[in-house]
């Protein structure tokens, strides 16, 4: 395909001629090995993230914030289960821990391959088109949501719009190219593997790839600078950021003597929060006053027909103790010892019956998690609890006082602090 | 000419090719009109990802090229050709790369950028974040330090005609 204008032979000054790029580092061979980590790491991140949606049970409720949680893209394939009750822990822990430690791979992938982005002539054919912008899609997928990962784990709202959509949504652009560059460069990667790196010219082209007007512009420098420091040396200092990177993911998510290693994490060795475990949300910022959660309290109970309970009552009633964790979706968790009444005692009382979903509305009264909705798994977990202590006290106003649900393997925001209305209502079958 | 070898010949790959990367962009068009349902947000979500793109491939990348031939540039390798010994860009080099990672991921904790947000949210401040950077980095450049003057002795300890 002829560009009018783009004299093929004569590419412009600069990063367009061959010679501009001298790096002895790059090659077939270090793309590869850096390709095949991400091949590896990507998915588990892309997996953990969409169980994330589906432990957010959009179909529930107003768990879906605001996203048309029906459309094709929009999975959610089953109720998310309540056991092991650290589940959502792992999974999140994963999502967020081998995002951070796959940012150094992705980093020095995209350094590998960056000549590419110049090649002379620009367009060589249209399925080189295609591929280009699909390559487009691809880089930017991944810098899109790795960028908007790491800038919500640290709360720093830089960019105006809503995440959970933009990172959802941004999260199938990145899939969809990721797969078909994996399709179009699996042959392409296992060759270079195998192949020692002076043979690669002449390894025959894989069936997928682009063959019109010759193939792409060889990562190999034409005219390598000296060697400053060894490809084995370029490995071992991405793998050395990894796995700075991957204390600080396991730090927060496992707790524990683990979580002082996490020197930068959001929720690592800065301190914990009140009680001394972490909260995501502390009373101020929810708005709430020690007054609307004083003795004037009373907990409205919803199902075939309606009661009030204020504290005292709710303590009267059988308590069970659990350990549970909170799950942030940020990626940190923290276990503790919850005591309260079981919400399907809570659903008894109420006379509701059958599959029941939960709907906690809390005091709060600005903020997207006011209200969330549990499904009948949890509902009829005995561990779901509207929980009234923590590790043998009362709780505290920041920790949801007077009462607050706590449920095996939710994330973290579905466990609604400051409850004042609990609804039961039958779930649809 | 076959038909596929006309195919080939006009597109430039197989039909595997094309199908291929119609069904990504088919995918990626449904989870692009997803973003439309915040209407509000569309402006800024495109604005950042073609931001992402150009922020990483024209900005940071050259940026840290840049710097990294500024530091590293043949000043440093002619010193070692001169002295003989061991060739210290790579001592210097990994730490500094280790420490801009940590800084590129961590920044918004590291500069206090949410501080407000963070207070509000956890009942703990960012503090100390900054220092513990900063501390991160002398021990990596300490250990660095070490294992260069390791390399050094053993240099020297070897025959003129061994040295590297």
């Amino acid at each position: 395909m002829r560009v009018p204008g783009v004299d093929p032979s004569a590419p412009p000054p600069g990063p367009f001629r061959d010679g501009f790029w001298r790096s002895p580092l790059r090659g077939p061979k270090l793309t590869a090995m850096l390709g095949l980590v991400l091949l590896i790491g990507i998915p588990v991140v892309a997996v953990t993230g969409l169980l994330s949606n589906d432990a957010y049970q959009p179909g529930l409720g107003t768990n879906a914030l605001g996203r048309d949680a029906g459309g094709p893209l929009d999975l959610y394939l089953f109720g998310w289960p309540t056991h092991p009750s650290w589940l959502y822990a792992l999974t999140q822990g994963l999502h967020v821990t081998i995002g951070l430690a796959l940012v150094p791979v992705l980093l020095a992938k995209l350094w590998s391959v960056i000549p590419r982005l110049f090649e002379w002539p620009p367009v060589r054919s249209p399925a080189h088109l295609l591929e280009r912008l699909s390559l487009a899609l691809l880089v930017g997928g991944a810098l899109f949501e790795f960028a908007t990962g790491i800038l919500n784990i640290q709360l720093w709202y830089a960019f105006n719009f809503f995440f959970t959509t933009a990172h959802y949504y941004g999260a199938w652009v990145f899939i969809a190219a990721f797969a078909v560059h994996v399709a179009l460069k699996l042959g392409t990667m296992r060759r270079s593997l195998r192949t020692r790196a002076e043979l690669l010219g002449a390894a025959p082209g894989h069936e997928l790839s682009v063959e019109a007007g010759g193939a792409g512009r060889s990562l190999t420098a034409v005219d390598p600078a000296p060697a400053s420091m060894s490809r084995r040396a370029l490995l071992g200092t991405v793998g050395a950021g990894s796995l700075l990177l991957l204390v600080q993911g396991a730090g927060q998510s496992l707790g524990g003597p683990l979580r002082s290693l996490a020197f930068l994490a959001p929720r690592g060795r800065v301190g914990s929060g009140p009680l001394g475990f972490p909260v995501n949300r502390t009373a101020v910022a929810a708005g709430i006053t020690p007054v609307a959660a004083g003795a004037g309290w009373r907990l409205l109970v919803v199902g075939e027909r309606s009661l009030r309970l204020s504290r005292e009552q709710l303590l009267a009633l059988p308590q069970h103790t659990y350990d549970l964790p909170i799950a942030c979706v940020e990626g940190w968790s923290t276990t503790q010892r919850w005591s309260g009444v079981r919400l399907r005692d809570l659903a008894a009382l109420s006379g509701a019956r059958g599959r029941l979903s939960a709907t906690s509305v809390s005091l709060e009264s600005h903020g997207l998690f006011g209200r969330a909705t549990l499904g009948h798994e949890q509902v009829a977990d005995e561990s779901s609890l509207l929980a009234l202590r923590v590790n043998g006290i009362d709780l505290s106003l920041d920790h949801g006082y007077p009462a607050r649900v706590i449920s095996p393997a939710v994330p973290g925001v579905h466990c609604t602090k400051w409850v004042e209305q609990m609804h039961f209502t039958a779930e649809a079958t | 000419m076959t038909p596929i070898a006309r195919f080939r010949r006009f597109y430039g790959a197989g039909p595997l090719h094309l199908l291929a990367l119609v069904a990504s962009f088919a995918i990626a068009g449904a989870a692009i009109v997803g973003w439309f349902q915040q209407p509000r947000d569309i402006g800024n979500v495109l604005v950042w990802f073609a931001a992402a793109i150009i922020g990483h491939d024209l900005v940071l990348l050259p940026l840290y090229a840049l710097l990294d031939r500024i530091a590293f540039g043949r000043g440093v390798e002619r010193s070692a050709e001169r002295s003989g010994l061991v060739n210290p860009t790579p001592y210097l080099r990994i730490p500094a790369l280790l420490s801009g990672l940590l800084l590129l991921v961590f920044f918004p904790l590291i500069f206090r950028l949410a501080d407000r947000t963070m207070t509000r949210a956890s009942g703990i401040s960012q503090s100390g974040y900054l220092a513990r950077w900063l501390l991160s980095t002398g021990i990596m450049f300490a250990l660095s330090g070490v294992a260069y003057a390791v390399a050094l002795a053993r240099a020297r300890g070897r025959p003129q005609s061994q040295r590297a």
